[in-house]
């Protein structure tokens, strides 16, 4: 297991460094000059100061170790000054990250509610009308963009009904009531698609666990059917489940980036987005990097979880 | 055995291995087509999603005869109407006829995403079976950076090739060949592992090992013998793929990322249509309806696809 970890480590290495030099040819690929970009241009115009700020970045030098620099001064926490609030975009991400994570696991938690019982059913209850429905509300869940979702849930809970805020944010440790609120119509539109994409999956993994033969020796041995299948079938098919919906979070990090501007929720993916829109190329930089490396994390805490849940997995 | 009977025998053999004419390989296609939607009927899943597919393409072809009105014109006596004879889905804040729109849009939505996965199979293709069946060294640096690739967020990828297009204004076709350039790049590691695991089994099969024999160019082997018998999962793939590309480039418009105005576009006119939502939600609503059915269409056609090539998931 240990070698295993260390290994995975390892292989994320080069995934790492491939997003990183995607990042820092995204500044050299914008159009006009590097140092406008960086600092922008009222800060660059007096050529003293101009000078000092490339030699600082290693402009006058070759690209590879104006990347160095770079890497070297990301590494250490340091990724530059936002264009248009002046402060160290660290701060600026940092603060942003507890949104995204809150509205995140609120809205996998209401997936995985809703969509492991909803599966499972349908697996149990295979070729049932009770099965169709679930397959193709889930089908369709996969196919609703989840803006549109997001915009209809405001046009008829916010605008027609008027009972839950249409955006905004309240920390949790402000008011939590307050804050659920708000929370409420942003976590459904983040865990109705991420719930369509979990029944499907729970139905199959149950439906592959159910085809094994120590169900068939659970029976024989005369364990109630509902004993069978939710003490040993259910628990066994959740693995698969679990993982691959914490592999899901990539998908999901990038439906924030819409969400999140839609409902207005001060997370990364808002900050990422109004970056673009204001043309703060180190916020948009430092953004995506933060986001793909808490991506490129994730993806590998699951895999190792997965492995301590289920070690009869290969370790290769 | 008189000599007629011989003459007779040599002239079927002459006959067999003479090209088939146009009439022969007219017939032989019919048989082919039959044998398709003899397939076809057998999943109801399939044939519900052809038949939407079927129909979306018909309107989408037609969409210069049915579509009376000039999507981007704008006609300032008829802002914001209900829906009428003369406008079928109404008309937006400038008085252009949403249903033209829809329409003019979809054509160029669809077209996009079919040439984005063309892209990535044009890559992936030849990637995947090149590597899987030379094997050795080749083979692992090359999957080791598709899975370099595949662990890169897609999301984050196009968000950045798509600001870069945005700070270059690049306009109409540029601005689309780009976002075909970047949904294509990104499908093409799918692309390449899905058909590489194919051509590993299908490389083992006596008939490769015969042509082999006979002195066959590797390259006419792997391209035009192994890779026909390979296709089948990646055609499941790349129909499921479609509606996640139109799924991706409709959020990056909604997010005012990827079409400039006035250009029909289902997702821009989704995010222009929330200014006017209170007084008119319906406009919000056509644009939705048609992404929703168009990538429904996709993966029904995809899970059906994949029921029928796959028999196992039938018995499901």
């Amino acid at each position: 297991m240990l070698i295993y970890a260390i290994n995975r480590i390892l292989q994320m290495i080069p995934v790492l460094l491939v997003l990183t030099v995607v990042v820092f040819s995204f500044i050299q690929l914008l159009p006009g000059d590097v140092i406008d970009t960086l600092v922008g241009d009222e800060e660059a115009e007096d050529p003293v100061i101009r000078a000092a700020l490339m030699k600082e970045y290693g402009l006058d030098q070759p690209v590879y170790i104006q990347y160095g620099i770079w890497l070297g001064k990301a590494l250490q926490g340091d990724l530059g000054k936002s264009l248009i609030t002046r402060r160290p975009i660290s701060v600026e991400l940092f603060e942003s990250i507890p949104a995204t994570v809150y509205l995140g696991v609120v809205g996998i938690g209401l997936s995985i509610i809703i969509a492991v019982p909803l599966g499972s059913i349908a697996a149990v209850k295979r070729n049932s009308a009770t099965d169709y429905t679930a397959q193709v509300i889930s089908l369709i869940g996969i196919s609703i963009p989840e803006f549109w979702f997001a915009i209809m849930c405001v046009l008829l809970f916010s605008l027609h009904l008027g009972i839950l805020p249409s955006s905004g944010y309240v920390s949790p440790f402000e008011d939590l009531g307050q804050s659920l609120l708000y929370l409420t119509l942003p976590a459904l539109a983040v865990g109705f698609r991420q719930a369509a994409y979990t029944t499907r999956l729970t139905r199959s993994s149950m439906l592959d666990e159910m085809n094994k033969e120590y169900v068939d020796t659970a029976r024989s041995l005369g364990f109630s059917e509902s004993k069978v299948i939710y003490k040993y079938t259910l628990r066994n098919a959740l693995i698969p489940t679990i993982t691959i919906s914490g592999l899901q979070l990539a998908n999901l990090l990038g439906g924030t980036v819409v969400l999140e501007t839609i409902f207005s929720w001060p997370g990364i993916g808002q900050a990422i987005y109004l970056a673009i829109i204001d043309h703060d190329y180190p916020l948009i930089q430092a953004g995506i990097l933060v986001l793909g490396i808490i991506v490129v994390v994730t993806n590998l805490l699951v895999d190792l979880l997965y492995r301590v849940l289920n070690p009869r997995v290969a370790l290769n | 055995m008189t000599s007629t009977e011989l003459q007779h025998g040599r002239r079927s053999i002459e006959e067999a291995i003479k090209p088939p004419t146009a009439a022969e390989r007219l017939a032989r296609y019919r048989i082919m087509l039959q044998d398709a939607l003899g397939e076809l009927y057998k999943s109801k899943t399939a044939l519900a999603g052809a038949l939407m597919l079927l129909s979306l393409l018909t309107v989408l072809l037609l969409t210069p005869v049915i579509a009376k009105h000039d999507p981007v014109k704008q006609n300032y006596s008829s802002i914001r109407k209900d829906a009428s004879a003369e406008h079928i889905f109404g008309t937006d804040r400038y008085g252009r006829d949403i249903y033209s729109r829809v329409l003019w849009g979809g054509r160029r939505l669809v077209v996009i995403a079919i040439l984005a996965v063309v892209f990535g199979l044009a890559i992936g293709i030849p990637y995947g079976v090149l590597s899987g069946y030379y094997g050795g060294w080749t083979d692992s640096i090359a999957m080791r950076a598709v899975d370099g690739l595949l662990a890169f967020p897609g999301i984050l990828l196009y968000l950045l090739i798509v600001t870069l297009a945005r700070e270059w204004h690049l306009e109409g076709v540029w601005n689309d060949l780009i976002l075909v350039f970047a949904l294509g790049f990104a499908f093409f590691p799918e692309a390449a592992r899905l058909v590489r695991s194919s051509v590993l089994i299908e490389k083992q099969k006596e008939y490769v090992e015969a042509s082999h024999t006979i002195g066959e160019a590797n390259l006419y082997i792997a391209m035009r013998q192994i890779l026909p018998n390979c296709l089948s999962p990646l055609i499941v793939n790349a129909t499921v793929r479609l509606g996640y590309v139109i799924l991706i480039i409709a959020a990056l418009s909604f997010l005012g990322l990827g079409t400039p105005p006035p250009t029909p576009d289902w997702g821009a006119d989704l995010s222009a249509a929330r200014e006017h939502m209170e007084s008119n939600p319906m406009i919000a609503v056509y644009p939705g309806l048609a992404i929703c059915y168009t990538v429904l269409a996709f993966n029904l056609f995809g899970d059906g696809l994949r029921d029928i090539i796959d028999p196992r998931m039938v018995e499901r």
